[in-house]
């Protein structure tokens, strides 16, 4: 007999989302998927706009990684003009740049994940939360704050504004940086690297104590999967590079430029959902892939700096290389975590960061194609441009969408695991919970601070509804 | 030593948004400290775990109107809590997400699932969702605000004043000088006369936008900011929503109010410049087109405008 399982959390960022779980004849799972009930329609609403304006509109899209699109949109806006900015535009773009990833890392490390991380993640909900973690560990969570801080006051020094950048323009960047800005964000950074030091140890001694407390949940959330991440002479990038797929073996199964994306990705629309699931083509056949931290390091043949490098090869001696573990992705965080520290005092370092910072652009109509690695994963904006500077067509791709496929799966599993046995009602909402937030996904990434989702849960047999579960709606 | 004011109690909500005002909120920094000091937070989804709406002395809410969940919440929230605050650009105006006024639902579904260089599908998501709205609404269409907080985000100066005056039971300052009033720039008169696109040439860093012949939008925007565009080399782009003069008068609009300016500044005639911003206005009035305050100027004819750009 068939059942249906139908979970409805009420989602921040973009909206309502829900969860469907299809029950097979013979009692096991045989799918599940999230519904998401948003649409706001930027593929539309961007048409007719001028193109200048593209790297300040689309931060709109997300208030969460805002300088992910600003600066995806900028780099479709230098490739549509055909210019390179001057070597100080693009050290300054990429300063910025570590500056969003320290905070975004930061706060979905210590403020979503952190509560996971310091009471197990099958502890007490009530006390499962930010404020519960300042309550157990003050100290930690004063430095984490302050690591937070850091890198959004180097995002709001570089990009003009925290919170939706305005700095990077097409060509290259709207103003110049002088030595005291330099002197002013070479003190940050310095504090930045002594912090992330002593919280990436926390962070991972915490992760490794509770995965082997919770062993049986970490080793069956294994997903093998294609991961794609950006590389640049094979080491890890966030803002240039190729596009790498690894194989479920670890084998490069595509690299491309940006422009190419459009060969190696197909969007499938789903009946029943706004977000749209990506697959990668290769050999007649659509394949689910991963994107965001696990799969960028999954992807990458080393860091490009010696700390985090050291990060990584300590990893990969425990779980190998590429690893499937849903979970590592929060071990991968902080590995990035280090990485955006490191970075943003070598770019410091660098004296061309005064240089000139703008060449001069112009549209002569064409085409647009750029991307960079948001905090979730890849992101990439494509816009049509003609001879007068107006958006005629644009196709984004974020990151979650490109997760899609893997959650889908990803909730299955929990479901299977939780329902081994007599299902207990709270077993299976936090498993499904779990699944869902090991991916941090923007759509459920603020619930997720609350330390557990609200959840509606309605059981079907044979099409009727026999039983209703609620959680904090 | 008296005895300290009781705490304000706080419900924070957010309607459809971007997050980016609950951001702003956190980046108020070590400040947050001084505010959590003097406010009991009871409904906050990114900070507690408490759910409903407990009655509350002050609601903030960020966030247009743009389905029957919201409407809902923001209904739940009035009815809670004695004052309502909209924040953010979104709740104020309508904000980005308000720019799809400009076009059905049937267009929009159309672009995104059957007319998309990626996507290869032959159908439009209809099971389990719920349709779209025809409009996105500011929250005011929906419940009656007490005080406004514009800027997308606000920053966090606004914030913290709004804040410590409500915790402390003032009014909060309500400045309505325009982004103009803290940039850095000098007007000067010129003989400039064409038009700049934003990304053509390299601006002057100390001269006004204005004269220089580039559309900032700073002289009709509200400061909720700082002016950190112009003053860090790019045109304001009105993301605060208009002054209260423009919103005010039926008679003075964005591009009007402009057009004069810049006809006062160089050898530009204002009526060139209206057409021009007419040309751009899917992008001049982004933030606002939502807002009856803009949306009922006997002259503003935005979907005419969008469609003689998106005809060519």
């Amino acid at each position: 007999m068939g059942r249906t399982i139908t979970i409805d959390p009420v989602t921040r960022i973009e909206g309502h989302a829900r969860v469907l779980v299809h029950y097979g004849d013979d009692g096991s799972v045989a799918s599940a998927a999230m519904v998401v009930d948003e649409l706001r329609g930027f593929e539309r609403i961007l048409v007719g706009m001028e193109a200048s304006q593209m790297p300040l509109i689309t931060g709109r899209i997300c208030g969460v990684c805002p300088s992910a699109h600003h600066l995806a949109s900028v780099h479709a806006l230098d490739d549509a003009a055909g210019v390179t900015p001057p070597p100080a535009a693009k050290l300054m773009r990429e300063l910025l740049y570590m500056g969003h990833i320290i905070h975004s890392h930061t706060l979905g490390l210590f403020v979503l994940e952190g509560p996971d991380l310091v009471f197990g993640f099958d502890s007490d909900v009530a006390k499962r939360n930010i404020v519960g973690v300042v309550q157990a560990a003050p100290e930690v969570a004063k430095k984490a704050l302050r690591l937070r801080t850091l890198g959004q006051k180097v995002n709001e020094a570089v990009g003009g504004r925290g919170v939706h950048p305005v700095t990077a323009v097409v060509g290259g960047m709207s103003f110049r940086m002088d030595e005291s800005l330099r002197r002013t964000l070479q003190g940050w950074v310095d504090e930045a690297m002594t912090l992330v030091v002593e919280l990436a140890a926390f962070a991972k001694q915490l992760l490794i104590k509770h995965v082997k407390r919770s062993a049986d949940l970490v080793t069956k959330l294994s997903l093998p999967a294609h991961c794609m991440g950006t590389v640049k002479d094979g080491k890890l990038n966030f803002v240039e590079g190729a596009l790498r797929m690894v194989g479920p073996a670890g084998e490069v199964a595509a690299e491309f430029p940006t422009r190419d994306y459009d060969k190696h990705l197909v969007e499938r629309a789903l009946e029943f959902s706004y977000m749209k699931p990506v697959f990668f083509q290769k050999g007649g056949q659509e394949n689910m892939y991963r994107v965001g931290t696990l799969a960028r390091i999954n992807a990458a043949d080393a860091m490009e700096t010696p700390v985090a490098d050291a990060e990584l090869k300590a990893f990969r001696a425990v779980y190998k290389r590429p690893c499937p573990l849903t979970v590592m992705q929060i071990y991968a965080r902080v590995i990035e975590l280090v990485y955006a520290c490191e970075k943003a005092k070598k770019i410091l370092a660098n004296p061309a960061i005064t240089g000139e910072s703008r060449v001069p652009a112009t549209f002569k109509g064409g085409r647009g194609v750029g991307h960079v690695e948001a905090p979730r994963g890849t992101l990439i904006h494509d816009y049509e441009i003609d001879a007068k500077g107006i958006v005629r067509a644009a196709n984004l791709i974020v990151a979650t969408q490109q997760n899609y496929a893997a959650i889908n799966k990803t909730i299955a599993q929990s479901v299977a695991i939780a329902g081994a046995g007599k299902v207990q009602d709270n077993i299976m909402l936090n498993a499904i919970e779990f699944g869902i937030r090991c991916y941090d996904p923007c759509l459920s990434c603020a619930t997720h601070a609350v330390g557990q989702m609200p959840l509606e849960v309605e059981i079907f047999r044979s099409g009727e509804l026999v039983r209703t579960l609620k959680r904090g709606v | 030593m008296g005895e300290s004011p009781p705490k304000v109690r706080l419900n924070v909500e957010w309607l459809s948004a971007c997050g980016g005002c609950d951001v702003a909120i956190v980046d108020l920094h070590e400040k947050i400290l001084e505010v959590l000091a003097a406010v009991e937070v009871l409904h906050f989804p990114v900070l507690t775990d408490i759910k409903g709406y407990p009655s509350a002395d002050v609601g903030i809410i960020s966030g247009a109107i743009r389905n029957e969940h919201d409407r809902h919440n923001a209904e739940r929230m009035r009815a809670a809590c004695k004052q309502i605050i909209a924040f953010g650009t979104c709740a104020v105006y309508g904000g980005i997400p308000g720019a799809a006024l400009a076009h059905s639902r049937e267009e929009i579904l159309e672009k995104v699932y059957l007319h998309n260089r990626t996507t290869k599908s032959d159908f439009i998501p209809s099971k389990e969702i719920s349709p779209l709205e025809n409009q996105v609404l500011p929250i005011d269409e929906v419940i009656p605000v007490d005080l406004y907080l514009p800027g997308c985000p606000p920053h966090a100066a606004f914030i913290f004043d709004a804040l410590l005056a409500l915790v402390r039971g003032r009014a909060p300052q309500v400045r309505d000088e325009s982004v103009c009033g803290r940039c850095k720039r000098t007007m000067a008169k010129t003989q400039v006369n064409a038009l700049k696109e934003n990304h053509e040439g390299t601006p002057d860093p100390a001269e006004c936008f204005l004269s220089q012949g580039y559309v900032c939008m700073g002289s009709v925007t509200l400061d909720r900011c700082l002016a950190p565009c112009p003053n860090m080399g790019v045109t304001c782009s009105g993301c605060a929503g208009p002054t209260m003069q423009i919103l005010t008068e039926p008679n003075r609009d964005i591009r009007t109010e402009i057009g004069e300016r810049m006809e006062k500044l160089t050898a530009l005639k204002a009526d060139q410049v209206v057409s021009y911003i007419e040309r751009s206005a899917k992008t001049r009035y982004a933030y606002a087109m939502a807002t009856r305050m803009i949306g009922r100027k006997p002259t503003f004819l935005i979907k005419k405008w969008i469609r003689a750009v998106e005809e060519g």
